[in-house]
């Protein structure tokens, strides 16, 4: 009775690993995604003729500034020292060739725009890229 | 005298959860880890000015400056809309694609005006575009 209760016990716990590992798994993956998903909050503007980069450089820096004038790293909202904080200490690690990438609401005047311009300039870096979608999304 | 062990006897309808829950997390980190999303965003690329640069006679004549308000454009202290902007670079970028043109923000100047006009100098072949922010008109 006690073996039969212990194999019992032995067999489901490894399926149970299993599907702990599988759940550790599919966290992670979901999680990557996140990083690099951009902020649902912003309405990029349409450009149907810009550029498309297929190989994305690990290097990039997204900025995201909302139509209030917000900026924000990763969903996480900074003022302009502190981003010019980081700009330079990207610069000083990675040199000034890192590209660059402002993602601006559609409706955002360019007073907050420029602020972000600015802290990459004073940091060194005067190559920037405004994102923006390549089709307008059907309602 | 030996002793049998009983296995479990799954009966009719009945399933192994854990299995099942198992093989579901394959599939799905299978389909995340090989799956491609299709890039819906595009770029456009502008210089910024570095602090040492003085606009000299030469460059200033050589470079188009395109001023960009809240409801029109100034191309070279001229009052256009977009479509007469759009025939004026389109004639330039026939003359020369490496025209530099010079893009002037105000304060006031919504994101979209700029991304309009680069992308329209993205389509017309325009490469090299420089942008300056002003203040307020």
């Amino acid at each position: 009775m006690r073996e039969r209760s212990e194999d019992a016990l032995n067999g489901n716990l490894t399926a149970m690993i299993d599907v702990v590992f599988q759940l550790i798994i599919f966290f992670v993956c979901t999680s990557n995604l996140q990083d690099s998903a951009p902020n649902t909050e912003i309405a990029l503007p349409v450009a149907p003729h810009g550029e498309v980069v297929t190989q994305k450089d690990p290097r990039e820096i997204n900025i995201d500034v909302d139509a209030r004038g917000n900026i924000s790293i990763v969903r996480t909202k900074i003022s302009q020292s502190l981003l010019l904080g980081i700009l330079k200490k990207a610069v000083a690690e990675f040199g000034n060739d890192i590209p660059l990438i402002v993602r601006a609401d559609a409706e955002s005047e360019h007073t907050a725009v420029k602020k972000v311009l600015d802290a990459c300039s004073s940091a060194g870096l005067y190559r920037i890229e405004f994102a923006a979608f390549k089709e307008k999304a059907e309602k | 005298m030996a002793r049998k062990r009983r296995k479990t006897v799954w009966g009719a309808g009945e399933l192994n959860l854990t299995a099942m829950i198992d093989v579901a997390f394959q599939l799905l980190n299978f389909f995340l880890i090989t799956s491609h999303p299709v890039d819906v965003m595009s770029r456009l690329s502008v210089l910024r000015p570095k602090p040492d640069y003085t606009a000299t006679r030469e460059t200033q004549l050589e470079a188009l400056v395109i001023m960009v308000l809240p409801e029109k454009y100034i191309i070279n202290k001229t009052p256009v809309d977009f479509e007469q902007l759009e025939g004026i670079l389109g004639k330039l970028a026939i003359r020369s694609k490496n025209q530099s043109v010079l893009i002037e923000c105000l304060n006031q100047t919504h994101h979209k005006q700029l991304v309009r006009l680069l992308d329209l100098c993205a389509q017309l072949g325009l490469k090299n575009m420089s942008l300056v922010s002003s203040g307020g008109a």
